[in-house]
């Protein structure tokens, strides 16, 4: 049920991206806000669809060991957060993307833009829908009960939907740069995005990987232990540290940041899938 | 980088590549490099495994020079050092100054060598001192006024503390590289494996037995499933602590959940059950049954003697279905056929040519081993992770900027009004609020 609501949002991304791409061909303001509208609509499809996932695993959970007080039921409801599979990281993923774009680039998610953010969306949730991936919901093996486990993952992601949103706009920068369109955003504009999200991104990655590395302190006595998983986030990190320091130090701007937040984007899906599917870890629970 | 003629010296051109960016940047860019290596090539394997893995000559200098334990290798521990050192060093320089110019209060004096940003000419009977603080109020917050004999100067001050976010942030990273090498040199990490019922008084730290200053019994280990055949729902062991024989004190170690006791912290880091004792089977065979006692890895010659049959080994909950054993049937010069025999559930597990096995009895015992440590370096490396969140977020969400609006009497008896302003670091948002306070100010702000 929940997987057929998000093969309709899937479409819906699609739709969005299509709206925005005519837009910006006719030059439509009227198309742009049908693409903004349904854009909204899109996401707040996709947040009941986790929602619902989130409580159908509760029910899940509470049907193997039912909760008696309050305490143990708030544990519960936060233990069964949909982000325990990779089907479930890919779902919040896709969400992750048009939900901080919205806050991140606010009126200038639409256009372009819009449309690489809606594509992106569309494409995760494509993966999670067709790529034989398994969408049973599924018990929590003993590793995941952790109070962390929300937290870091919710945070990981959101990381990487910063990058993501840096890296949309960096496409759309060096394209303009090399063939300068006025329908594309201006360059200082699309400049400035690509700090805002990369900063944002790495913020939020920071918190990720502070809060694996409590959790892992707890569960194995081993804040970092070179695990693939760890190693490719603090190479992925390192790069964006990379950048910061390019920009805020040296003045760097531009076509090299643009390179820059493409290089720490591709280092942001080797983090993800790279990881899951050639190194074998402690992560790898997500195949 | 621009270097005056006294800074040419020796020790100030030491001096100034510790502090450089670009060495930053060089170390950042080594370090993401070993650690992909250290991801490709598979780290702390026996010698033989790069030989056969590699070839003989890629092998051995993969292992010869480090690669094997890449992150405790000169290859990553000397830029690490090295950043370490330019952190500090850039920490020595601009931490003081940083920290002086957020203690230097913003006076009318600075105000006033701010770069002029507007002026307006405002006529008599406008209240000025209302209009500059309804426009300032709406566009920045609360500000300051300073009363000088001839004129009047409206202060607004933002993200003073900024200066010190990045290097909050630099000092945090260097306390969580400080946490890495106390646990490095001060802590203590090993593991422990128990039987069910047995009683410890020393765990395993490298190749040695290190002395516990109490005792430790596993009482109980317990591998639950949510349902046969799925995902296992816990691993539990119940541990007795104990003191001289007595019995100090009782605790259940789970996956996420480690028990400490007596400076020791023990998590629930491994499992698996010993044979203790035959296993009993039953053999058909040709329509022929018979009983059977197989001792753990010793081969027992079947009836009719045409085949062997060996225990590899016990299984105390195979995948939930309860006591298994696994068995290993070699007839003739075939390669050895290996199954299992379920206890509770001879249905399942798939039987050999020719034989059917079923078990009697599978004597087993659980046992559980510990990652055993004390870690001082812990709190150094949480007080680091603290420490960056008021960093990050004095160096990214309080962007420094300082405004002054200075009022005086025209001639005419009308108000000359000035705009003031600077923000050299965030010149994006200082030009959204100048666009928007000259447009109150020239307007005059709607009471």
């Amino acid at each position: 049920m929940i997987s057929q609501i998000l093969g309709l949002v899937m479409l819906g991304y699609l739709l969005v991206a299509v709206l925005f791409l005519a837009a910006e061909l006719w030059s439509s303001p009227r198309l742009q806000s049908w693409g903004r509208v349904l854009l909204w609509a899109g996401l707040g499809v996709h947040t009941g669809a986790l929602l619902g996932r989130w409580a159908g695993s509760y029910q899940l959970a509470a049907l193997h060991s039912a909760p008696a007080v309050f305490t143990d039921n708030l544990r519960l409801v936060i233990l069964q957060a949909p982000l325990s599979n990779f089907y479930e990281s890919l779902v919040f993923f896709a969400w992750t993307l048009p939900a901080l774009g919205v806050i991140s680039f606010r009126r200038h998610l639409q256009g372009y833009l819009g449309a690489v953010v809606a594509v992106l969306a569309c494409l995760l949730l494509a993966y999670a829908s067709f790529g034989g991936v398994d969408s049973r919901i599924k018990p929590l093996m003993p590793a995941l009960k952790s109070n962390w486990l929300l937290i870091h993952v919710v945070t990981a992601f959101l990381g990487y939907a910063g990058f993501a949103l840096a890296f949309g706009a960096a496409i759309l920068y060096l394209l303009q740069d090399r063939r300068p369109r006025a329908s594309l955003p201006p360059l200082a504009q699309l400049d400035r995005l690509i700090y805002r999200a990369t900063v944002l991104g790495f913020l939020l990655l920071t918190l990720g990987i502070l809060t694996g590395a409590v959790w892992a302190e707890t569960a194995w006595g081993r804040y970092w232990s070179w695990d693939p998983k760890e190693t490719w986030s603090l190479i992925t990190w390192l790069i964006y540290v990379t950048l910061l320091h390019a920009r805020l130090l040296k003045g760097w701007q531009g076509r090299r940041i643009a390179w820059l937040a493409v290089l720490g984007f591709m280092a942001v899906l080797f983090t993800y899938f790279g990881v899951s599917f050639l190194l074998t870890g402690l992560h790898s629970y997500l195949t | 980088m621009v270097t005056s003629p006294a800074q040419r010296q020796p020790k100030s051109r030491l001096w100034g590549s510790l502090t450089s960016i670009r060495l930053t940047v060089f170390l950042l860019l080594i370090l993401a490099g070993v650690a992909v290596i250290g991801t490709v090539v598979p780290q702390d394997q026996p010698p033989g495994q790069y030989l056969r893995r590699y070839g003989q000559s890629l092998g051995a200098v993969i292992y010869g020079w480090g690669l094997a334990r890449v992150y405790y290798s000169p290859w990553f521990l000397v830029p690490m050092g090295l950043l370490a050192l330019n952190i500090s060093a850039c920490l020595v320089q601009g931490l003081p100054r940083a920290v002086r110019r957020s203690l230097t209060p913003f006076t009318w004096e600075a105000a006033l060598a701010l770069p002029e940003r507007g002026k307006f000419n405002w006529p008599a009977g406008v209240d000025p001192q209302a209009r500059i603080n309804a426009v300032l109020q709406r566009e920045l917050g609360a500000c300051r006024r300073e009363t000088l004999p001839d004129q009047e100067i409206y202060l607004f001050e933002r993200g003073r503390y900024r200066p010190i976010g990045p290097y909050l942030v630099h000092l945090a990273l260097l306390l969580i590289l400080a946490g890495g090498l106390i646990g490095k040199f001060w802590g203590l990490e090993g593991s422990l494996p128990l039987d069910q019922g047995e009683v410890a008084r020393t765990f395993e730290v490298g190749r040695n037995q290190h002395p516990l200053n109490f005792q430790v019994r596993l009482d109980k280990f317990l591998v639950q499933y949510y349902e046969k055949g799925g995902i296992p729902k816990e691993f539990r062991s119940d541990l007795t602590f104990l003191k001289d024989g007595r019995e100090v004190a009782r605790a259940t170690c789970r996956v996420n959940d480690p028990v400490t006791f007596g400076g020791l912290t023990f998590y629930q880091s491994s499992y698996g059950s010993r044979p203790e004792g035959p296993v009993r089977l039953q053999v058909r065979h040709g329509g022929l049954d018979q009983t059977l006692e197989l001792p753990p890895r010793r081969p027992v010659d079947l009836p009719g003697g045409e085949a062997q049959v060996m225990l590899v080994r016990v299984d105390g909950n195979l995948q939930g279905y309860g006591p298994a054993a696994q068995l290993a049937l070699r007839g003739g010069t075939g390669h050895p056929q290996v199954f299992w025999v379920l206890q509770d559930h001879p249905e399942l597990g798939q039987q050999p040519d020719h034989y059917q096995f079923r078990a009697e009895s599978i004597p087993f015992q659980f046992y559980s081993v510990f990652q055993v440590k004390s870690d001082p370096g812990v709190w150094w490396v949480y007080a680091g992770f603290i420490l960056l969140l008021p960093g990050f977020y004095l160096a990214f969400f309080r962007p420094a900027a300082r405004w002054a609006v200075v009022l005086e009497g025209a001639a005419s008896g009308g108000f000359k009004v000035r705009l003031l302003g600077a923000s050299p670091r965030h010149r994006e948002e200082f030009a959204l609020s100048l666009e928007r306070l000259l447009e109150g100010l020239e307007k005059g702000a709607p009471s």
